[in-house]
């Protein structure tokens, strides 16, 4: 389990950056990190991998303070794609994979498992210079991904990526996660995020604002009513909480407050009921929320 | 180790499979090649064409063999003397006892020629004169020319080889901190592996590229003769070059992987790497004066003194003998001042790295935490 407390970061410039940050990734967890751009992600990751110092706060993995020999054993990616652009694609992968302490022959096998995977076998020589942006991400993948990584650390991996990339990269990703690794990865892709992960973290200027699986934060945004009516008179909603949209004769009411079997009796009793049911709220809705 | 290793072989192998490597080392055999042969076509052995009216051939070829004499005879001084001012004859000898020429005659051949005559005529009247045996009891300035010739091309070829090769490095560095490959890097390599990883494997293309400057240098310098004119000792003066290229690459190396990684763009490295440019080309240019005056106070005090003695020394060691102790001396000075700069460079190096965006400050970071 991947556990971070209380991390705080001051930039030299004065602008607090990180400020008590803190949560817990756990084996076999997709972990959404989501945040609006300067909340504090990246800058969370990069104290995870070492390449930043925090002033306070401790990262710790399986009990134990993060150290040097540990990080060889996580695979990152960094939000500034960095690759050597004039190096051959499987050269890279296989020199990174020895760089985590691979033998040669081991970096060169899971290279060509990962090219298979990636669908990049025929661009094995090319220069990653040559490479479109998307397959130089998959390259990027592959990096993170060649030494079979204890846990996986993803700069916002999906960003750029056209839908099949997106498709491709989900998976392997969730088969990493079946295979027990925790995987944390940030996004901007709220809908994406919601789909793939079990639990999620919303960063706000450097503070948690709400953590936990999907379904929890569901539960304590509440659930809204939604009641389409086609054809009411107006003002049939005159006094009954939440708000009403109307377009053309389509009225839409949503609301988290009021007499449910009340509203429905109204609703029959103005026009033709479309639609009546409780919704979830997104993870757009609840982030919107939670960053307010 | 083995991280140092892997950073030293990509950087062998990347660079060595570049068009640019190829050609640049195929041009540079060619240049080094044409100037060793250079010499045959300047110095070509002596030639002389002498004229005679009623005389007989003189035995000049004894006398100077490697000079080539040619006779032609003339059937009166007026024929003669038109040759000689034709510019045909070089001289023209009349009734075995006058020699013609055109204004004064060109000392070596006059000396020449009036010895061997002394020399004819004492023999045919049976005195024997033994040669002067000649013994020098100074410094032996035989090879001085083809010492400060060979000096002279080594400054060339050290100036050029630590350049290119300390822009590779500075390059190298700021490729890494721009793309942020760096971040994936540091994750697995601590900072001083990366930096020592990355010298020493340009450090090895910079050492090819002197092996195959040496090599056909003197491989050409065989073919063409002028081999004959290398000093004693040629063989020490190589190894004390290729020593002394890495000594200094190494310290102008780690100074300019510090002060590449204070920038993120390879725009400012230019500008970044301006003292260090400043320092190798001071370098370069007591060097130089070095070459010509190889003996005096100022290039022995230069030849001790970092990181100038990287290439004054070897100069001074090609252009004249110097004592062994100097040499010493000059090389534990050295090898202490790149302790020192890649002490303070690695230092540099390590916190600026992952420091992207705006150009840092040396000082700054080095007093940072």
């Amino acid at each position: 389990m991947l556990e971070i407390t209380g991390l705080r970061k001051q930039f030299p410039g004065g602008k607090v950056a990180l400020d008590g940050v803190g949560f817990e990734v756990r084996p076999g967890e997709l972990y959404g990190f989501v945040g609006a751009n300067g909340a504090g992600k990246t800058t969370t990751m990069r104290i995870v991998m070492g390449v930043l110092l925090s002033d306070a706060g401790q990262v710790s993995w399986q009990g134990r303070p993060l150290d040097a020999d540990t990080r060889k054993r996580i695979g990152y990616m960094p939000e500034e794609r960095g690759l050597y652009q004039k190096m051959r694609v499987a050269e890279q992968i296989e020199y990174f994979g020895q760089l985590h302490g691979m033998s040669a022959a081991a970096a060169r096998t899971a290279t060509n498992d990962l090219l298979e995977r990636l669908t990049l076998t025929e661009r094995r020589n090319d220069a990653v210079e040559a490479l479109s942006l998307g397959n130089q991400q998959r390259v990027q993948l592959a990096v993170a991904l060649v030494h079979d990584p204890e846990l996986l650390i993803l700069d916002e991996p999906f960003s750029g990526l056209d839908p099949i990339a997106v498709e491709a990269l989900s998976t392997v990703l969730q088969e990493r996660a079946r295979g027990g690794v925790p995987v944390l990865f940030s996004s901007h892709q709220l809908e994406l995020v919601e789909r793939l992960c079990d639990a999620v973290g919303i960063i706000s200027a450097g503070r948690m604002v709400a953590t936990g699986s999907v379904e929890t934060l569901q539960a304590a945004a509440g659930r809204a009513l939604k009641v389409v009516v086609r054809g009411a008179e107006p003002g049939w909603a005159d006094g009954l909480p939440g708000e009403l949209a109307v377009q053309g004769d389509r009225h839409v009411l949503v609301t988290s407050g009021g007499d449910d079997q009340e509203i429905l009796r109204r609703a029959v009793k103005s026009g033709h009921v479309e639609h009546f049911g409780f919704e979830r709220a997104s993870l757009t809705e609840i982030f919107k929320e939670a960053v307010a | 180790m083995s991280a140092v290793w892997l950073v030293a072989k990509r950087e062998i192998v990347t660079t060595v499979r570049t068009r640019s490597f190829i050609i640049g080392l195929i041009v540079t055999a060619v240049v080094v090649g044409v100037v060793a042969f250079l010499p045959k076509f300047f110095d070509g052995p002596d030639k002389y064409t002498i004229g005679l009216v009623n005389s007989q051939e003189l035995p000049l070829k004894q006398a100077l063999p490697e000079a080539e004499f040619t006779f032609k005879t003339f059937q009166d001084r007026a024929a003669a003397t038109k040759a000689v001012l034709d510019g045909d004859l070089d001289a023209a000898l009349v009734d075995g006892t006058t020699v013609l020429t055109d204004g004064q005659i060109e000392t070596e051949l006059g000396v020449l020629m009036q010895s061997v005559n002394r020399e004819v005529k004492l023999g045919a009247a049976g005195v024997n004169v033994p040669p002067l045996a000649m013994e020098s009891v100074g410094a032996d300035t035989r090879y001085e020319d083809a010492r400060r010739g060979i000096a002279f091309l080594l400054v060339i070829v050290l100036f050029g080889l630590v350049i290119q090769s300390v822009s590779m490095v500075a390059m190298g560095v700021v490729e890494e901190k721009g793309s942020r490959i760096v971040e994936i890097l540091l994750a697995s390599l601590r900072p001083w592996q990366l930096l020592v990883g990355k010298v020493v494997g340009l450090g090895v293309i910079g050492l090819i590229n002197l092996a195959v400057v040496l090599v056909v240098g003197i491989g050409a310098a065989v073919a063409s003769g002028f081999a004959e004119n290398f000093p004693p000792g040629m063989a020490g003066i190589i190894a004390g070059t290729m020593i002394w290229f890495l000594l200094g690459y190494a310290f102008f190396a780690t100074y300019s992987a510090s002060l590449a990684s204070l920038v993120s763009r390879q725009e400012e490295v230019g500008n970044v790497l301006g003292p260090m440019m400043l320092t190798v080309m001071v370098t370069y240019g007591v060097s130089i004066y070095a070459t010509g005056d190889p003996s005096s106070t100022l290039s022995t005090v230069m030849s001790l003194i970092p990181p100038f003695s990287s290439m004054v020394m070897p100069v001074r060691m090609a252009a004249a003998e110097v004592p062994l102790w100097e040499v010493g001396v000059a090389m534990l000075i050295m090898m202490a001042a790149v302790a020192g700069i890649a002490a303070v460079g690695a230092r540099v190096y390590e916190r600026a790295v992952l420091r992207t965006g705006a150009r840092l400050k040396f000082t700054e970071v080095l007093r940072s935490r």
